[in-house]
């Protein structure tokens, strides 16, 4: 039980983490809709940050298998499904020169992605005090 | 001090020429910022012509000064009082001066009447303060001479006064035909075949409120159709109601078109007196409002009250008051202002250009290498060079590069080799890139020989992406143009493309992966290059597959352009003459330079999508490197609130260097009435420009979506647009009827469709080579209507029976024969048939062609003796014969572009696949899985019976 604990402390920082990039394209994007940013900037900025977060998050889906947490394994494993098929078809990185045509659809897939990763924080932090709780349990039991 | 007297209102331009002695201040006057105080001579006139309205504060002290010291008060003062003023007097009567306080006055016209239909006109927006009665009471003097000024009553004019006895007759004298504007007639396409002159008709009138616009010659206000053409030319006033009527909204722009014989050129404002609006930041054009006396003007976009600049009624040229009226950017749909240092970056750069050629051992062999060298050294004069700042330079390339060095002063060139083409670098920092002017010696030195210095080159390869990055490195820092021939697929360095043409997957949902790029080098280039300001235009002349797809990307988003030959061969005269023809065009072309270009709308109206060749680079900044002439885009427009002014317009600004140096600002302007009537919007609908505007979107789904997914765009908006106009304009309503109804002016819409369908670059077929669909479809994305159209609804002309008059010289020029609907029903086995789309030119010979036809056009013995193939018709002296030529000729000449037909002899009995070929041009016809006309139409009408079922 202590290493659930341990493990959704950690998901609950990523999870954090993943939230915050999302806000962070979101931001972007309504830049480029108000002509704060040019397109070139925008994407060499944002394509840095796609990789990262997809990785993070196959990373965590794939601690969730390894410790045999099947329902949060379940739950990550579409969007993991979903950008593995992007790098597949290799449109995951943004293109400058098509940005303004699939704008609308990166600003919901991140919207999306947002509420997902908001979901899961909370979660992973229920389940991390639940992780708490039973090892306080378990701690109080053990001293009695 | 100017006295009231002298204040003569703006406008008598032309009793001042003889004033010599005043030209000694037009020296002084260019230096702006020098004026001295005597501020208020000037101004003090402009108050007096105000009148009561603009009592205290001098305009001086009002206006803004922030962007520049309007002199044209001050220079005003240096003038004596009160000469011209009599003659003045003289041509006004006197219930014209309190005109004058509505600074409405139109001086310099020489008949009253018209400064008073100008004050009518204005009524509507005005409330008719202080002048205005005397513009009333005397309007109906000014029907009285519409024959003087045919063209302003036809705009709105009689409608100011819509009771008036006289308005029929003058509608009826204008051809307008009936009271409502825009009436509908329905055609019923299942009686009525498509007439290939119906095309030649021009859109339906704009017909805008009366007063919308300034100008006496609304003709002119408004842009040529050519040039900005909008889909609908009464826009809809509600999202709601254009969704009804099914119809794209859009904009199909040609900003930079070339002159033809006899065309004007665009007026050019000199004195940088750019009257912007403040808050949309639009010019001012024919279509804004003058009010407060004339001092403000309103934006017509966004209705914002903007001050007028002060020297806006000032002539710098002669240094005297000038006629506001008579300003070019207040009278012309286009201008171009000279743009002073605000509007620059850095200072105007000069012309460049950098050709690429590639020299591998199948370049020289297909003689591209001496066709292009050749071309370029005929062609050093026609280069625009007129400051002499011009720089040139040449850099070849097969699996390395060759760098050419002309040191100043030297009249040979130096070959400097690289061969690391992984990290290109530039053998030496200068001399590369040379002044045409200086470097001539060297240049045609070095022209003269290059064919023999590779004409033993074996090596194979092409390092195409690092010779472009080797010519970006030269241009870098200034921008321009790459000009690259290349004959070969890219195998060497950054940008090698591999070999994927594939013949199993075309006519599969694979194929639209063959029209992708299949590198990122090509999309990232560009957008390196779009930021250099650097264009690039690709000669493609590979007999093997090439990847045009991926190589026409970088001439997509650098606003160049993609020529493509395919099995280029030089000693074929016919591939070398079209070659040298179009690359002598884009070497000769004036292009424009570092560019960005705009469009604004008015309040309710966005620019929601962009199609064509250039970089988009914010919401709705489109970034064009250079400026090509006849290049097309594509504009869809959003209908975002509801409209309620009475006309919107649309503005397009393309900021732009030109090849000499100047900064420029090009203003086109289109002004369209709006309408909450859906047959109005029907009527008014342009389908020339409908059938573009769809092309473009079309091409963008092959690749986004596939081919299929595209055609069925196509052909669902098609039924679309047919079953609103029968669910809401005809009597069916939503039950079957026998008949399929449009209004007469989207007649030929289907038939334009079908043949968008028919056209190489969407056409459903697994034979075509992703080459030359990828090659259709840049010319379908960039072609203006005025080519586009022949290329999807080709031309066919029976040339054996042609009208006696055909050929010859006429009126406008050479008389062409009467078009035929493009179906092979009309071939005859003893004919001579021509079909063009302005790319290629077929004649078709008939089996029994009788020999004295083969004789008089040919110059061959019989039919047998003739070649099918590429060919050039003798000029033989015989009337027939030179009337073929001409008509040939004039095929080549009388579209706009650098293009040139090749003439193709097909006989009916000839080789396959150029009678195919031709055939597949007969887009009425049958062809494979396509449908003939008839079928299409059949198949039109069930799809919009059965849609009207649901």
């Amino acid at each position: 039980m202590l290493g659930t604990g341990w493990l959704f402390l950690f998901a609950v920082l990523m999870a954090a983490g993943l939230l915050f990039t999302m806000v962070f394209f979101i931001i972007m994007f309504s830049d480029l809709e108000c002509d704060y940013i040019n397109p070139i900037d925008l994407c060499n900025k944002l394509n840095q940050f796609v990789f990262p977060e997809n990785a993070a998050h196959a990373f965590l889906t794939l601690l969730f298998l390894l410790s045999g947490q099947w329902i949060a394994f379940l739950l990550n494993l579409p969007l993991v499904l979903f950008n593995a098929n992007k790098i597949r078809n290799k449109n995951h990185m943004y293109d400058a020169t098509e940005i303004f045509r699939t704008l609308s659809g990166h600003k919901t897939e991140s919207f999306f992605k947002l509420g997902f990763y908001l979901l899961s924080f909370f979660y992973y932090l229920y389940r991390l005090i639940g992780g708490v709780r039973s090892m306080i349990v378990a701690l109080i039991s053990e001293s009695e | 001090m100017a006295s009231p007297t002298q204040q003569l209102p703006p406008g008598w331009a032309a009793e001042w020429n003889a004033e010599h002695q005043r030209y000694l201040f037009i020296e002084t006057v260019t230096g702006r910022s020098q004026w001295e105080p005597p501020v208020e001579g000037p101004n003090a006139p402009i108050d007096a012509v105000v009148g009561p309205s603009a009592s205290g504060s001098p305009p001086p002290a009002t206006h803004n000064p922030k962007r520049r010291q309007y002199a044209a008060g001050q220079t005003q003062a240096y003038y004596g009082a009160a000469e011209p003023e009599s003659s003045y007097d003289a041509g006004y009567t006197a219930p014209q001066q309190p005109q004058q306080g509505g600074g409405l006055f139109t001086p310099g016209l020489a008949q009253d009447g018209f400064g008073q239909q100008q004050q009518g006109a204005q009524a509507p927006y005005y409330p008719p303060q202080d002048a205005a009665a005397g513009g009333y009471g005397a309007e109906p003097a000014a029907y009285g001479q519409p024959q003087a000024y045919p063209q302003a009553p036809a705009y709105g004019q009689p409608q100011a006064a819509p009771g008036m006895g006289a308005l029929t007759d003058q509608f009826g004298q204008m051809g307008v035909g009936g009271q409502k504007p825009f009436q509908l007639h329905t055609a019923n396409l299942l009686t009525s075949p498509p007439d290939p002159r119906e095309l030649a008709i021009p859109p339906p009138e704009i017909r805008l409120p009366p007063g919308a616009c300034l100008s006496q010659n609304a003709t002119h206000a408004n842009a040529e159709p050519g040039v900005l053409r909008c889909t609908l030319n009464a826009i809809p006033t509600t999202a709601s109601l254009l969704g009804k009527s099914k119809i794209p909204l859009g904009l199909v722009i040609t900003p930079y078109r070339s002159l033809k014989e006899g065309e004007s050129i665009v007026p050019v404002v000199a004195d940088t007196i750019i009257a912007r609006c403040r808050r949309c930041r639009a010019y001012i054009s024919p279509f804004v409002q003058f009010i407060d006396g004339g001092n403000r003007w309103r934006c017509c976009l966004c209705n914002m009250s903007n001050e007028v600049p002060q020297l806006f009624d000032w002539d710098q040229v002669r240094n005297q008051p000038g006629d506001r009226w008579a300003r070019d950017e207040l009278n012309h749909a286009a201008v171009e202002f000279v743009a002073p240092t605000e509007y620059m970056v850095r200072a105007p750069q000069p012309a460049v250009y950098v050709i690429l050629i590639d020299v591998s051992h199948t370049a020289v062999q297909s003689g591209m290498v001496a066709t292009a060298t050749r071309t370029i050294l005929e062609n050093l004069d026609r280069i625009p060079n007129d400051d002499n700042r011009t720089k040139i330079a040449i850099v070849c390339f097969d699996v390395s590069l060759y760098f050419f060095s002309m040191p100043p002063g030297s009249t040979d060139a130096t070959m400097l080799v690289v061969s690391d083409t992984d990290d290109v670098f530039l053998p030496k920092p200068t001399d590369l890139l040379v002044n045409l002017t200086e470097a001539r010696a060297s240049l045609e030195n070095l022209l003269g020989r290059l064919g023999d210095m590779f004409a033993e080159n074996h090596s194979l390869g092409s390092a195409l992406g690092p010779a472009l990055q080797a010519g970006f490195k030269l241009m870098n820092p200034i921008g321009g143009q790459i000009l690259c021939l290349s004959s070969t697929l890219p195998t060497v360095g950054p940008g090698a493309l591999k070999n994927r043409e594939d013949a199993k997957i075309l006519g599969t949902p694979k194929e639209s992966g063959l029209l992708q790029a299949a590198s990122p080098f090509y999309k990232t280039f560009a957008i390196e290059c779009s930021r250099a300001q650097v264009s690039v235009d690709m000669f493609l002349f590979s007999s093997a597959y090439q990847d045009v797809a991926t190589l026409a990307y970088l001439p997509h988003y650098t606003s160049g352009q993609t020529y493509f030959y395919p099995a280029f061969n030089a000693a074929r005269s016919e591939d070398a003459v079209k070659f040298a023809h179009e690359l002598g065009g884009v070497l000769a072309m004036p292009i424009m330079l570092e560019a960005v270009q705009r469009v604004r709308a008015s309040k309710g109206l966005r620019m929601a999508s962009f199609h064509g060749n250039f970089f988009v680079r914010s919401t709705d900044l489109l970034a064009m490197p250079a400026v090509p002439q006849d290049q097309s885009y594509a504009i869809e427009i959003q209908i975002e609130d509801t409209i309620t002014a009475p006309f919107v317009m649309f503005q397009v600004a393309v900021l732009h260097t030109t090849c000499y140096g100047e900064r420029r600002i090009r203003v086109i302007n289109l002004a369209l009435p709006t309408t909450s009537n859906l047959s109005e919007v029907y009527a008014s609908a342009d389908q020339v420009a409908i059938a573009t505007l769809l092309a473009n979107k079309a091409v963008e789904r092959t690749i986004t979506h596939s081919l299929e997914n595209s055609r069925e765009a196509l052909f669902t908006k098609l039924v679309e647009i047919f079953s609103a106009y029968k669910a809401s304009m005809t009597a069916a309503g939503a039950g079957a009827s026998a008949q399929l109804s449009i209004s007469e002016n989207l007649k030929m819409l289907p038939v334009l469709i079908l043949g968008l369908l028919k056209n190489v670059g969407i056409r459903q077929s697994a034979q075509i080579p992703p080459d030359l669909r990828a090659y259709a479809q840049a010319l379908l994305t960039s072609l203006p209507s005025q080519q586009l159209i022949p290329y999807i609804y080709p031309n066919f002309y029976s040339l054996h029976n042609m009208a006696p008059e055909a050929g010859t010289i006429g009126e406008n020029g050479i008389i062409m024969p009467i078009p035929l609907p493009p179906s092979s029903e009309r071939l005859e086995r003893h004919g001579l048939f021509m079909i063009e789309d302005g790319q290629t030119i077929f004649l078709w010979v008939g089996r029994d062609a009788v020999p004295q036809l083969v004789m008089d056009v040919f110059d061959l013995p019989s039919y047998e003796a003739l070649r099918g193939g590429k060919t050039t018709l003798p000029v033989l002296d015989n009337p027939f014969n030179q009337r073929v030529n001409a008509i040939i000729q004039k095929t080549r000449e009388m579209r706009r572009g650098v293009y040139y037909p090749q003439l193709y002899v097909v006989k009916e009995d000839g080789e396959m696949p150029l009678r195919l070929w031709a055939l597949s041009l007969l887009i009425q016809d049958r062809a494979d899985v396509l449908p003939s006309y008839q079928q299409f139409i059949t198949q039109l009408k069930d799809k919009v019976n059965g849609a009207g079922n649901y």
